[in-house]
C-alpha cells in the first residue's frame, strides 16, 4: 500500500501545481496606459501628456519630413500670389464621391486649407473635457481644472473653426457620442453661427481660464489669445463680407480685438527681429516677435522640408508672380504707381529688392533662379547662408527634409495685424471708435519699423516710411468696395504674409475669391522683368529654341519668342511657360461639398446631411 | 472550474485500482525477409496504447509483460504478432504485400489511435518519405503538398524564412491570424524551423474541430501534432548519420529586357510628345538607343560582366548642363547579383541506447544554406540542433524521462539599408538595363544594388530555441495511467544591423569632368580611348563621382541591436483509462490540464553616425540621442479537458470531447469558454453485408462536428488602450514631449469568435488495402465573427468600434489517395496524391456592396476587373487627312452625358454601322488616349461604353469577378519504385488555380517605363506598327499605377500563377546487408535529390515566382518592397547527393 499511496501522492502533486494560482489568468497589459479610472488621469502629468497629443496637429509651423499640410510654402499653394506652368490648379467642380475620414492623421484639403470631413479632433478634444470632469477633476486643484478644460475648449474651438472655414454648416457636437446615439450622430448640419457662438463661448472660457504661464513651449492664454484674434478675425469678417449676420460678426470681431489687446497689452513680446530672422533661423527661443514656436533637431529626429524649398534649387512648382511683387509697396510708402522714386517702374527683381518694403528682399532671391517658374525664387523661409549652396551640395540644414530651422507657430506681428483689420472694420461698418494713427503706430508701423538685419543694409535696402492716415496711398488697383485704410491693412498681409498660410482665408472672408480669376489680370502669368541674355543667359538654349517655349513680354503686350538667333531681343516680363487660368469658379467654390456617399448614407438610414451651399 | 471537479474524479479512480503486473524491457529487431532493417515499423502492446516506432535500423525497444502479444505492423507490410516469452529480445521479419495500413497508429490529440478508428479529420505524414533525405532547410519546406488540406506557401528564396502553412482555406477571420498551432510533443514551438527534420517520428494534422478542439483556444486554425522519436537502439548504441551536400541556383533563367527595354522607354516617352530624354540618373533617347543597338553590335560578344564600364565606349554625356548621362552598354542584373550554383550542406547524427530500463537519444543537427545575393560578404543561414532525451522506468509503475532540445539559428546577410520597402532587390528591378553594374574604369565600384550588397555589412538574426521536458508516467494498472509532462522554453533573439557608409563611383548624381595632372579637359574617342581634343569624334571625357554618398547619419550608417527574449511554462498532465466492458462494448477515458504562461519582452538599441564603417560597434557610434525601445507583453492559458471513445463491436466508434479554457487575452468575464465536439465513425466494412466479397477491405464513414473559440485576436479590441511614447513636439526643455493619445472605440460587451467544423468523412481500403482513399468534405464556420459595428457615420470621429457582428463560411474537400504494391519479382511501387480545394464566402459583415468592399456574400479573395477583348488596331480608328487618329471631344452623340466633353480618338463604326464604344473613362491620364495598339475592353453589359458603373454590385458597369488570389487545387502526388536496394521516387507539388493582379515593374507592362526596368516578356513582345499581333499593348509609361490606362484590371493581363512543380526526385541505392555487416555497417543508402528542380507555369517567362505573395517577406509582412510583385530573393531549386549511414 505504500506504493499505492506514493503514487497517489505524485499525481495529487502534479495537479495542485498546476492549479495552485488563481489569478492566473490575469494578465493585463503592463505597457500601455488603460483610458479608466484610476488607472489613468492620475494627475497633471497625465493630463498633460494627453494634451501634448494635441500640439502638433494645431501648431503645424513647417509640419515634419516631406509632410507639407498647414506648412508654408509647400502646403499653401491654391492662391493668387503665385503661378505654375500650364494650367493653374482647378478649383473643385463637383461633388466628390466621397469626402471625409474619421482618423486624426487625414490629410488636410489644400484647395480649402483646412480639414477634411473629420470629427475625430473633436471626439478628442470632447473625451479630454469628459476625462476632465469625471475622472480628474476629484485628483487636481480647481486652477488646474480648470486650465486644462480651457486647453481642452480651446483645442475643440480652434477644430470647429477649422471645420466650419471649410464646410460652413457642420454638425455641432459638446460631448462624446456614443454609438448607439444613432440621432445624434446622423443628425444634420448645425447653422454657421449656432456652431461659431458654441465656439465663442469656448473661446470666452479659454481667456477666462487658462493660465498665463505653463511652462516654456505649453499653451497658455496669449498663445491662445493670438490664436483667437485669428480664428475670430475670420469668422467676423466672413459673416460681415458675406452679409450672414452682423450681429455676430461684430461679436467675433469684439472678441478678435479683446483677445490681442490681451496680448498687446502684456508686453511680453515686441518687435525686435529682422524679418528674415523669424523664418529661417535655427532657434527661435528669445526671438521677442515670437509667441510661440516650433523646435526642429536633426538629433531628436524632427526635421522639415520647407528650408530645402526655399533654398534656390527645389522646385516647388508654383511661384510668386508679378501681380505679387506689384503689390509690395514702396520704400516711400507710396505705391509704385504714384512713387517719386524714379525707378518704381522697374520691375527687375534687383531694383524691386532696393526699392520696395524690406520684406520684398527678405521673401524673394535677389536675382532671376531657373527653379522658379516665374524666375522669382521664394527663399523666405531659408538663411542668407542656405542660398549660398547653389549649384554645390545642401548641408542638411538646407537640402532635403532634414532641415532644422525653427517654424514660428504664432507671432506679434500677426495679432497686430489681425487687430488692426479687426478695429478698422469695426470703425468702417459698425460704427465703432475710428483707427487712430497711434492704432496704426502700435501695428503697422510697429512691423515697418522691424530692424534691418545687416546683409540686407549692405544691399541697400531700406525701411518703408510709416502709414500715415492723413496720406495714405491712393491705389489705382484698389478695389472700389474697399476702402483706402482697409486696402492698405490687406497689403500689410499680403507683404507680411507672403508664402504662408494666409492667402487663400484671407480672400474667403473678404469675398474676393475672384482674385482666383487670372484671366482678370495678364500680370498673372508674368515674371518679373528680365534682361534674359544678360541676367539667365542659360535659359536660351538650343533645345529652347525648338521647343519655342521662352518668352518674354514687352512693355507694348508684344511678345518674343527666343528662336535661337534672337537673344538680344529677350528682354521683358518673363512668360511662365505656357500658362493658363484654371477653369471657371462661381461662389459654390467658398466652401467644400460633402460626399456623395455620405449624403446617400444619411438617406438610407432615414436621416438628412443638407449639401453645401451651391452645391446641391 | 478550477481543480474542484477534476481531483475527485481522479481520487475516485485511484479507487479502482487493480492488480499489478510485472512489466520488463524488450528490444528487437524488425527486417524484411530479405533482412534489410525496416525502420517506421509500428510495435504494439496488443490490448494496450504501448506503442513505439522502430529506428532507421529496424530496432525498438518497449516494456511489456511476458505472455502479452507484440503486434508488427508497417505500411505495405503483413502484420505480424509474436508472443512475449522468456527472452528479452524478439526479432521479427515482415512479407510484403496484403497490407494494412488501417492498422497504423496515428498520433491524435493527447494519446494515439489506430488509422481505422480515426473518426476526426486528422492526416498523417509519412515521414520517412516526406522529410528524410531531402535537401530542405525545414519540415515546412517539405510537408508542402503532401497532406491534404494543409496549405504550405514559401513566397521568397530568402534564407531561414518561415514558410507560410495554413491549414483549410484562406482566412478564418479578419481579426486575429490564421496560422495553425504548431506543437512538438505537444507544446508549442515559435517557429517550424527550430525542428530538425531528421528527429521527427511522425506528423499529424488535425484538421477538424472535433480533432483539435482538445487543444483548445489556440487550436482555432488547426494544429500540426509533431513527435520526435524516442528510446530507440538497444544494449549496442546505434548510430545513425545522414549527409548531403547541394548546389541552389535560380529556380529559372529570369530574363530582363535589355535594348528592348530601351525602346520601349523611347517609345513610351515619343508616344506623349517627349521627344527628349527619358530616365532618372541614366538617359535615353531615341539616338541613344540607336547607339545602343551598335554598341550591342560592336561589342555584345566580347564585352562582358567582368569587364570595366568605359566613358565614350559605353556611356557619354549630353545637355547644356552636362548632366545627362546617356548609356549605351545593357547589363543584365542577374550576372551580378545571384550566385549560382551555391553550396549547402547537412549532416545529422543521431546515437541511441537502451542500457537496462533506461534508454537514451542523443541528435545533432547541422545546417549551413548558402543565400543567393552574390555580391555579399556573407548570406547563409546556419542551424544547429541538439537533443538529448532519456526515458527510465523506475520500477513497474513509474516510468521519468527527461529531455532538453536547443536550435540556434543564424541567418547572416548583407545589411544595405533599413527599409523594408525599398531594399536593393526594388532597386534591382527599377532601373533600366544601362544602369551600370560592376566597376568604373578607374577600378571604383559603380553605385548599384549588388555595389551596396557588396559594401554592406553582415546583419545576424540569431535565435537561440531551448527547451527543457521533464515527464512522468504513473502506471496504475495496464489500462490507466497519467501522463504529466513540463516543459519550459525560452527563445532569445537577437538581431544585429552593423551599418555603413557606402562609397563608390555615383551613378545617381551627376558626372565629373576628367581632367589631366595640369587640369585640363581630357577628350576620349568612342573606344574610350584618350585623344586629342581635336581628333574626329573627340568628345571631353567625364567619370562618376567617387565618393561617400551616404551623408553623415543617413540610411545605413547606424547600428541597430534588438534582443528579444520568449520564455514559456508548459504543463500537460492527464489521465487515461481504458475500459473495455466486453469485447463489443470498449471505452477510453482521458481527462487532463493543460496550462500554458509565456512572457515575451524586447529591446531596441539604435546609434546613428559610425565612426568606423569597417567595423561598426555602439562604440563606434555617436550620433545623439540613442535610440531605445522595448515593451513587454505575457499571457497565459488554462484548459481542463476530457475525452470519451466508445468503440461498439468495432464498428461504431463514437468520439467526445469537450474542453474547458481559460485565456488571459480577455476581461476576466471573458476568460472562460467550453468548446465541445463530437464524431462518429461506422466501420461499413465490418458488417456483415460487407465481408463475403474481396474488393472493398475497409470502408468508414465517420462525421464530426465541433467548435473552438479563437483567442488570436488583439486585447485592443476588450481594452480601451491610449497608445502613448514620443510627440512630435519638442518641449521648452529641448527633449521631444510624451505623449498620450485618443483611447479607442470598443464595444464592452465583445465576445470570443467561434471557429465551428462539420466535417463528412469517407475511408476506403480496396485490393487488399493496397489502395486507400480518404475524402473529407468540410465547412468551417467562423460565427460572431468580429467585425466593425455597420452604420456608424464619419461623425463619430473614430473608426467603428468592432464587435462580434459577422460571420464567414468556407467549404472545402480533400482527397488523398494511396496505392502500395510489391510485385512477386520484388518490384515496390507506391503512389500518394492528394488534392484539397476550399472557397470562403463572407456570410455577414455589413450592408456595403461596394464589389471592393467585404460584401455580404463575397467569395474572399476575388478580383473584379474588366474583360479584354484584344488591342485596337489602325484599322479600327477613323483616320484623319494625315493618317493618323483624329483626337476628338465626344458628344451626347457617342456617349452618356457623363462623359460628354472627354477626348478620344475617333472610331469607326461597326460592321453594320453600330455605334462605336468608347472607354474614355477609363482613361486615367491627360496625355493617354486609346489608340491603336491599346487595349480594346469588352463591353461586357452592352451599354456602349466601358465603365465601371457605380462599382456596386447592383451596377458594377463591365467589371465582373475574373479570377481569385488564393489558391485553388492545392495538390502534390508522388510515386516511388524500389528494387533490390534501389529507389527512386518523384514528387510533384503544385497550385490549380490561383489569379494575381500585379504590381511594378515586373507585373504591368509600362509600369514606370521612364525609370526603365522591364522584363523581356514584356517589351520582347508589346504592340508596335510594326508588330500588330503582340500580346501586350503599345508602349506607354503608366506613371507606377497597376490600375489605369491599358493596365486597368483585366483578364488578358491577368497573372496566372497555377503552377505544377517537380519538387523532388530521388534516386537512391542501399547497399547489400551482407556486405555492409562485414565491416559493421547494418545499413547504408547513398542517393541524389533534385529539389524544386522543374516549375511549369503560365507566367509567359515572367521573372515572378508563381508561389510570390505581394508585399510579404520574412522582414516585413503587409509592405515588402512596396507589394510590387515578384520584388525579392528569387526561389531557388537544388541538386544533391547524400548518404545515410547506420551503425
Amino acid at each position: 500500500m505504500r506504493k499505492y499511496n506514493y503514487i497517489c501522492g505524485l499525481g495529487i502533486a502534479c495537479l495542485l501545481f498546476i492549479s495552485c494560482k488563481k489569478d492566473f489568468l490575469d494578465r493585463p497589459p503592463l505597457t500601455s496606459y488603460v483610458d479608466a479610472d484610476g488607472q489613468f488621469w492620475r494627475n497633471e502629468d497625465d493630463i498633460r501628456m494627453f494634451a501634448t497629443d494635441f500640439y502638433d496637429n494645431y501648431f503645424n509651423g513647417y509640419n515634419t519630413s516631406f509632410t507639407a499640410d498647414y506648412a508654408p510654402v509647400r502646403g499653401y499653394t491654391f492662391n493668387d500670389d503665385v503661378t505654375g506652368k500650364n494650367v493653374q490648379s482647378n478649383f473643385e467642380s463637383s461633388v466628390p464621391s466621397s469626402r471625409g475620414s474619421s482618423s486624426e492623421n487625414a490629410a488636410w484639403m489644400s484647395q480649402y486649407a483646412g480639414p477634411t470631413w473629420d470629427f475625430a479632433w473633436v471626439r478628442k478634444a470632447n473625451i479630454f473635457i469628459d476625462r476632465l470632469d469625471k475622472n480628474a477633476k476629484p485628483n487636481i486643484t480647481d486652477e488646474a481644472y480648470k486650465h486644462w478644460t480651457a486647453v481642452a475648449r480651446f483645442f475643440r474651438g480652434y477644430e470647429y473653426s477649422r471645420l466650419v472655414s471649410v464646410f460652413g454648416d457642420v454638425p455641432y457636437f459638446g460631448r462624446v457620442v456614443n454609438e448607439s446615439e444613432l440621432d445624434t450622430l446622423y443628425k444634420d448640419r448645425d447653422p454657421r453661427g449656432y456652431v461659431m457662438d458654441k465656439v465663442y463661448d469656448d473661446f470666452q472660457y479659454v481667456l477666462a481660464n487658462m493660465r498665463e504661464n505653463d511652462g516654456t513651449q505649453n499653451l497658455n492664454k496669449y498663445i491662445a489669445a493670438a490664436f483667437i484674434s485669428r480664428l475670430m478675425l475670420f469668422e467676423g469678417t466672413y459673416e460681415h463680407y458675406h452679409g450672414l449676420d452682423a450681429d455676430r460678426a461684430k461679436k467675433y470681431l469684439d472678441l478678435a480685438v479683446q483677445a490681442a489687446d490681451l496680448v498687446m497689452n502684456s508686453n511680453k513680446y515686441s518687435f525686435g527681429s529682422d524679418f528674415k530672422s523669424l523664418f529661417s533661423s535655427e532657434s527661435l527661443a528669445g526671438n521677442p516677435e515670437v509667441i510661440l514656436y516650433r523646435a526642429y533637431d536633426a538629433a531628436l529626429q524632427i526635421t522639415h522640408c520647407i528650408g530645402s524649398y526655399s533654398n534656390g534649387t527645389e522646385t516647388v512648382g508654383v511661384d510668386g508672380n508679378l501681380v505679387l511683387a506689384k503689390s509690395f509697396i514702396m520704400n516711400d510708402g507710396n505705391v509704385w504707381e504714384n512713387s517719386s522714386n524714379p525707378d518704381a517702374a522697374d520691375f527687375s527683381i534687383a531694383n524691386l529688392a532696393k526699392t520696395r518694403d524690406p520684406r520684398f528682399e527678405a521673401t524673394f532671391i535677389d536675382k532671376p533662379n531657373g527653379s522658379a517658374t516665374t524666375l522669382l525664387y521664394e527663399d523666405k523661409f531659408a538663411s542668407r547662408d542656405a542660398i549660398t549652396y547653389i549649384g554645390k551640395t545642401y548641408p542638411p540644414e538646407w537640402g532635403s527634409n532634414t532641415n532644422t530651422s525653427d517654424a514660428p507657430v504664432i507671432r506679434l506681428g500677426e495679432v497686430v495685424l489681425n487687430w488692426i483689420e479687426a478695429k478698422a472694420v469695426l470703425a468702417q461698418d459698425f460704427g465703432e471708435t475710428p483707427v487712430t494713427q497711434d492704432d496704426l503706430d502700435r501695428s503697422i508701423n510697429a512691423i515697418r519699423n522691424r530692424p534691418l538685419d545687416a546683409a540686407a543694409i549692405a544691399k541697400g535696402v531700406q525701411k518703408t516710411a510709416p502709414l500715415e492716415l492723413s496720406a495714405l496711398p491712393d491705389d489705382p488697383q484698389r478695389d472700389a468696395d474697399v476702402p483706402q485704410l482697409i486696402w492698405e491693412i490687406r497689403r500689410e498681409r499680403r507683404m507680411e504674409f507672403a508664402f504662408e498660410n494666409f492667402r487663400l482665408l484671407d480672400l474667403k472672408r473678404w469675398k474676393k475669391l475672384n482674385y482666383m480669376d487670372f484671366s482678370t489680370n495678364a500680370d498673372y502669368f508674368l515674371g518679373p522683368w528680365i534682361n534674359l541674355p544678360v541676367e539667365y543667359p542659360s535659359a536660351l538654349t538650343s533645345a529652347a529654341a525648338t521647343k519655342g517655349n521662352v518668352k518674354v513680354k514687352k512693355s507694348d503686350g508684344t511678345i518674343v519668342t527666343y528662336n535661337g538667333t534672337n537673344a538680344s531681343d529677350m528682354v521683358g516680363f518673363w512668360m511662365v511657360d505656357n500658362a493658363k487660368n484654371r477653369n471657371s469658379f462661381t461662389d459654390q467654390n467658398y466652401l467644400s461639398p460633402v460626399g456623395q456617399a455620405q449624403i446617400n448614407d444619411y438617406k438610407d438610414k432615414g436621416y438628412t446631411l443638407t449639401q453645401t451651399v451651391g452645391w446641391q | 472550474m478550477t481543480i474542484k471537479w477534476t481531483l475527485p474524479f481522479l481520487l475516485g479512480m485511484f479507487f479502482c485500482l487493480a492488480s499489478f503486473a510485472q512489466s520488463r524491457t524488450v528490444t528487437g529487431n524488425v527486417s524484411t525477409e530479405d533482412n534489410t532493417p525496416l525502420p517506421g515499423v509500428t510495435v504494439n502492446v496488443k490490448g494496450t496504447d504501448h506503442t513505439v516506432i522502430t529506428d532507421p535500423s529496424g530496432n525498438f525497444s518497449i516494456s511489456a509483460n511476458t505472455g502479452q502479444t507484440l503486434v508488427f505492423s508497417y505500411v505495405g507490410y503483413n502484420s505480424k504478432e509474436s508472443v512475449i516469452g522468456t527472452s528479452n529480445s524478439v526479432s521479427v521479419s515482415l512479407n510484403r504485400n496484403n497490407a494494412n495500413r488501417l492498422q497504423d497508429v496515428v498520433v491524435v490529440g493527447y494519446g494515439t489511435q489506430k488509422r481505422g478508428d480515426v473518426t476526426g479529420a486528422i492526416s498523417t505524414v509519412d515521414v520517412s518519405k516526406t522529410l528524410v533525405a531531402r535537401p530542405i532547410a525545414d519540415v515546412g519546406r517539405g510537408l508542402q503538398g503532401a497532406v491534404s488540406g494543409l496549405n504550405v506557401i514559401i513566397p521568397s528564396g530568402e534564407v531561414g524564412s518561415d514558410p507560410i502553412l495554413k491549414i483549410r482555406g484562406a482566412m478564418t477571420s479578419f481579426q486575429g491570424s490564421s496560422t495553425p498551432l504548431i506543437l512538438l510533443d505537444n507544446v508549442e514551438i515559435p517557429s517550424i524551423q527550430v525542428v530538425n527534420p531528421n528527429e521527427i517520428a511522425s506528423i499529424s494534422v488535425l484538421k477538424d474541430a472535433a480533432a483539435a478542439s482538445i487543444y483548445g483556444a489556440k487550436a482555432s486554425n488547426g494544429v500540426i501534432l509533431i513527435t520526435t522519436k524516442k528510446g530507440s537502439g538497444t544494449s549496442k548504441p546505434m548510430v545513425t548519420y545522414s549527409g548531403n551536400l547541394s548546389w541552389q541556383n535560380v529556380w529559372k533563367d529570369l530574363k530582363m529586357g535589355e535594348l528592348n527595354a530601351l525602346k520601349y522607354t523611347v517609345d513610351a516617352a515619343e508616344r506623349v510628345g517627349n521627344f527628349g530624354i527619358s530616365g532618372a540618373f541614366y538617359y535615353v533617347d531615341r539616338d541613344s538607343y540607336n547607339k545602343a543597338v551598335q554598341w550591342q553590335k560592336l561589342y555584345g560578344g566580347s564585352i562582358g560582366p567582368d569587364d570595366p564600364t568605359v566613358f565614350g565606349r559605353d556611356w557619354y554625356v549630353q545637355g547644356s548642363a552636362h548632366n545627362q548621362k546617356m548609356g549605351m552598354r545593357t547589363y543584365n542584373p542577374y550576372d551580378y547579383m545571384i550566385k549560382e550554383w551555391a553550396p549547402t550542406q547537412q549532416h545529422d547524427i543521431t546515437v541511441g541506447q537502451t542500457l537496462g530500463k533506461t534508454s537514451f537519444n542523443l541528435g545533432l543537427g547541422y545546417l549551413d544554406q548558402s543565400g543567393m545575393i552574390k555580391p555579399a560578404k556573407k548570406d547563409d543561414f546556419t542551424r544547429y540542433n541538439a537533443s538529448l532525451r532519456v526515458s527510465t522506468e523506475v520500477n513497474k509503475h513509474i516510468t521519468i524521462r527527461g529531455g532538453a532540445m536547443y536550435s540556434r539559428r543564424d541567418k547572416e546577410y548583407p545589411y544595405a539599408t533599413s527599409s523594408t520597402t525599398a531594399d536593393p532587390w526594388l532597386y534591382l528591378y527599377r532601373w533600366g538595363p544601362i544602369y551600370p553594374f560592376g566597376n568604373d574604369q578607374n577600378g571604383n565600384p559603380i553605385r548599384s544594388p549588388v555595389s551596396e550588397f557588396a559594401a554592406a555589412n553582415t546583419a545576424s538574426l540569431l535565435q537561440n530555441y531551448m527547451n527543457v521536458n521533464l515527464g512522468t508516467t504513473l502506471n496504475f494498472t495496464n489500462n490507466w495511467n497519467l501522463n504529466f509532462d513540463y516543459t519550459y522554453s525560452t527563445q532569445d533573439e537577437t538581431w544585429k544591423r552593423p551599418g555603413t557608409r557606402f562609397t563608390a563611383a555615383d551613378s545617381w548624381s551627376a558626372p565629373l569632368a576628367r581632367v589631366d595632372e595640369e587640369g585640363n579637359p581630357v577628350y576620349v574617342d568612342s573606344t574610350g580611348n584618350v585623344v586629342s581634343s581635336t581628333a574626329p569624334g573627340a568628345m571631353p571625357a567625364y567619370d562618376l563621382n567617387n565618393h561617400t554618398y551616404t551623408s553623415l547619419g543617413g540610411n545605413p550608417d547606424h547600428i541597430i541591436r534588438s534582443a528579444t527574449d520568449f520564455a514559456s511554462s508548459t504543463i500537460n498532465a492527464y489521465t487515461t483509462y481504458n475500459w473495455k466492458l466486453t469485447e463489443n462494448h470498449q471505452f477510453k477515458f482521458i481527462l487532463g490540464v493543460n496550462r500554458v504562461a509565456a512572457a515575451t519582452e524586447w529591446q531596441y538599441q539604435r546609434v546613428n553616425q559610425l565612426t568606423d564603417i569597417i567595423n561598426p560597434q555602439f562604440n563606434f557610434a555617436v550620433g545623439t540621442p540613442p535610440i531605445v525601445d522595448g515593451d513587454k507583453t505575457w499571457e497565459s492559458q488554462l484548459g481542463y479537458f476530457g475525452r470519451i471513445n466508445y468503440a461498439f463491436k468495432d464498428k461504431y466508434l463514437i468520439e467526445g470531447n469537450l474542453r474547458r479554457d481559460g485565456s488571459s487575452k480577455f476581461p476576466s468575464n471573458l476568460w472562460w469558454r467550453w468548446y465541445p465536439s463530437v464524431s462518429a465513425g461506422w466501420i461499413v466494412s465490418n458488417e456483415k453485408f460487407l465481408q463475403k466479397q474481396n474488393v472493398v477491405n475497409f470502408f468508414k464513414i465517420r462525421g464530426s462536428w465541433g467548435s473552438i473559440g479563437d483567442q488570436t485576436v488583439p486585447n485592443t479590441l476588450y481594452l480601451p488602450l491610449m497608445p502613448s511614447g514620443l510627440s512630435n513636439w519638442i518641449g521648452g526643455n529641448g527633449a521631444r514631449s510624451p505623449y498620450v493619445g485618443t483611447p479607442p472605440a470598443i464595444t464592452h460587451d465583445i465576445s470570443w469568435q467561434d471557429i465551428e467544423t462539420k466535417n463528412l468523412g469517407v475511408d476506403l481500403g480496396v485490393f487488399e488495402n493496397k489502395m486507400t482513399v480518404t475524402f473529407d468534405l468540410y465547412q468551417r464556420n467562423t460565427n460572431n465573427m468580429i467585425v466593425p459595428l455597420e452604420g456608424i457615420p464619419l461623425t463619430y470621429g473614430t473608426g467603428a468600434p468592432k464587435g462580434n457582428f459577422g460571420s464567414l463560411r468556407t467549404n472545402g474537400w480533400e482527397l488523398t489517395i494511396e496505392f502500395n504494391h510489391r510485385f512477386e519479382n520484388g518490384i515496390g511501387v507506391n503512389f500518394m496524391g492528394n488534392i484539397s480545394d476550399s472557397k470562403t464566402f463572407i456570410e455577414e459583415y455589413g450592408t456595403s456592396t461596394g464589389v471592393n468592399s467585404n460584401y455580404n456574400g463575397k467569395n474572399i479573395g476575388e478580383i473584379w476587373g474588366y474583360r479584354t477583348d484584344r488591342l485596337y488596331q489602325m484599322s479600327d480608328f477613323d483616320l484623319g487627312s494625315d493618317g493618323k487618329p483624329q483626337l476628338i471631344t465626344l458628344t451626347a452623340d457617342d456617349v452618356p452625358a457623363k462623359y460628354v466633353g472627354k477626348k478620344a480618338y475617333k472610331l469607326k463604326p461597326g460592321k453594320n454601322g453600330e455605334k462605336p464604344v468608347y472607354q474614355v473613362f477609363l482613361q486615367n491620364s491627360s496625355n493617354f488616349f486609346f489608340g491603336p495598339g491599346d487595349v480594346k475592353f469588352k463591353d461586357v453589359n452592352g451599354d456602349g461604353v466601358i465603365d465601371n458603373g457605380s462599382a456596386l454590385l447592383s451596377d458594377h458597369g463591365d467589371l465582373e469577378v475574373i479570377g481569385n488570389s488564393n489558391p485553388r487545387y492545392n495538390y502534390g502526388f508522388r510515386l516511388g519504385a524500389n528494387y533490390k536496394g534501389f529507389d527512386i521516387s518523384v514528387f510533384f507539388q503544385g497550385v490549380g488555380s490561383r489569379q494575381v493582379w500585379g504590381n511594378g515593374f515586373l507585373a504591368i507592362p509600362g509600369d514606370q517605363s521612364s525609370d526603365g526596368a522591364s522584363p523581356a516578356t514584356f517589351v520582347d513582345d508589346y504592340w508596335t506598327p510594326d508588330n500588330t499581333n503582340a500580346f501586350y499593348p503599345a508602349a506607354y509609361n503608366n506613371g507606377g499605377s497597376n490600375d489605369a490606362n491599358n493596365m486597368h484590371v483585366q483578364d488578358r493581363y491577368l497573372l496566372n500563377m497555377a503552377y505544377i512543380r517537380l519538387k523532388n526526385l530521388t534516386v537512391g541505392y542501399s547497399l547489400p546487408q551482407n556486405l555492409l555487416k562485414k565491416v559493421g555497417v547494418n545499413s547504408l543508402r547513398v542517393y541524389g535529390a533534385l529539389e524544386n528542380f522543374i516549375t511549369w507555369d503560365h507566367l509567359r517567362g515572367l521573372p515572378i515566382d508563381p508561389e510570390y505573395i505581394d508585399g510579404y517577406s520574412m522582414w516585413n509582412s503587409d509592405n515588402y518592397n512596396l507589394s510590387r510583385t515578384g520584388m525579392g530573393t528569387p526561389a531557388f531549386k537544388s541538386a544533391s547527393v547524400g548518404i545515410q549511414l547506420n551503425f
